[in-house]
């Protein structure tokens, strides 16, 4: 499903849209960046608590559909401006990250 | 110039996970034991009995006021300072900006400033062992801002070591010295993070028991043990440099 239709369903709120049309195959949750390096997939939505600049590199090495901020955590500024530059798409939701995760394999696997 | 050893990692009373042995007079004489030139206590988000082990140690070894502080991100970087004052600044700020969490001493040990003469000065009721609510990144501008040194501790090891937790070295120019934890062979850890190459790499001994102490060091080819040196030992000015000691058997 295109990363469009899930924020649109799940109400995601863009910070840094470069590519919503990517394909999202499935998700992943962790805010360890060395075990999302290690185990997400490309085409995953990853949901996270972390905001460090990282996130952006780890994103984009690991090829995920995009990062969603659980809880209402708004990375700073350099953040987003890097994920623009970069093509990575950012998201934040105010929901909790059991929440969002729940609603996203909800929409994946029906 | 010649090689002096040093460990920037011990914990004292006052870190909650650290033995009540671990007093500012045991700290002195274990390292004197360990041939150790200088050494930084670096207990969690605190710095108060840096000033103890100080005055315990009359200059040998040569304590750096020092302090292991957890960011937001959950990655621990140890700060290094040379004197009390701005130490004790950047300890207030950091303190200030700890959820107030009460420390169950049954849950967590006890936190206590204990002075040169073993006497307990204080017990501190908040809880040390948990982030501060600043970024890594304003951590590190607030330690050099003050002239401090900030090192980013056993990188490798999960919790809080920043390789294991933001996955890559961040951009930029710091850190200039990271610290691998004490069994960590340094071929592998260099095999593992290649971005390790060419930074300086030391190895403290992360001692919470007086027997720890000495169980891992960092050799510096410099002038004295100083902040001043080790900075230059750290980038290999005028022929100075830094050497990790060899791995611990055991993980510990």
């Amino acid at each position: 499903m295109q990363l469009q239709a899930i924020v649109e369903i799940l109400g995601l709120e863009p910070l840094a849209a470069p590519d919503l049309g990517r394909e999202v195959r499935g998700g992943y949750c962790s805010d360890l960046l060395s075990d999302v390096l290690a185990h997400a997939q490309p085409g995953d939505l990853w949901i996270t608590h972390q905001r460090h600049l990282n996130v952006v590199a780890v994103g984009k090495l690991r090829g995920v559909a995009g990062i969603v901020f659980a809880r209402g955590l708004r990375p700073s500024s350099d953040v987003i401006t890097r994920a623009e530059a970069e093509g990575v798409n950012l998201l934040v939701t105010p929901a909790a990250a059991f929440e969002v995760a729940g609603r996203l394999h909800r929409v994946l696997y029906p | 110039m010649r090689w002096w050893r040093a460990d920037l990692h011990i914990h004292s009373t006052l870190s909650p996970c650290a033995s009540l042995e671990m007093s500012p007079a045991r700290i002195v004489a274990e390292a004197r034991r360990a041939r150790l030139d200088l050494i930084a206590v670096c207990d969690h988000n605190a710095a108060e009995n840096g000033r103890y082990v100080r005055r315990a140690a009359g200059g040998e070894p040569v304590v750096l006021l020092g302090m292991e502080i957890q960011t937001a991100e959950e990655v621990e970087v140890l700060a290094v300072f040379a004197d009390e004052e701005h130490a004790f600044q950047l300890e207030q700020e950091l303190q200030q900006s700890l959820p107030d969490i009460p420390c169950d001493p049954d849950l967590f040990g006890d936190q206590v400033v204990v002075d040169e003469d073993g006497e307990i000065v204080r017990r501190v009721e908040r809880l040390l062992l948990t982030p501060v609510a600043l970024s890594l990144s304003e951590v590190v501008r607030r330690v050099e801002d003050r002239g401090g040194m900030a090192v980013p501790a056993h990188v490798d090891r999960l919790p809080g070591g920043l390789l294991a937790v933001l996955g890559l070295l961040p951009d930029g120019s710091w850190p200039e010295a990271v610290e691998i934890a004490p069994w960590t062979r340094l071929a592998d850890a260099v095999r593992a993070w290649p971005e390790l190459q060419g930074r300086a790499i030391l190895r403290g001994s992360d001692a919470h028991y007086p027997t720890e102490i000495g169980r891992a060091w960092t050799e510096l080819l410099c002038a004295e043990p100083s902040l001043a040196e080790l900075r230059r030992a750290v980038q290999n000015a005028g022929g100075r440099a830094v050497r990790p000691s060899q791995e611990t058997k055991e993980e510990c």
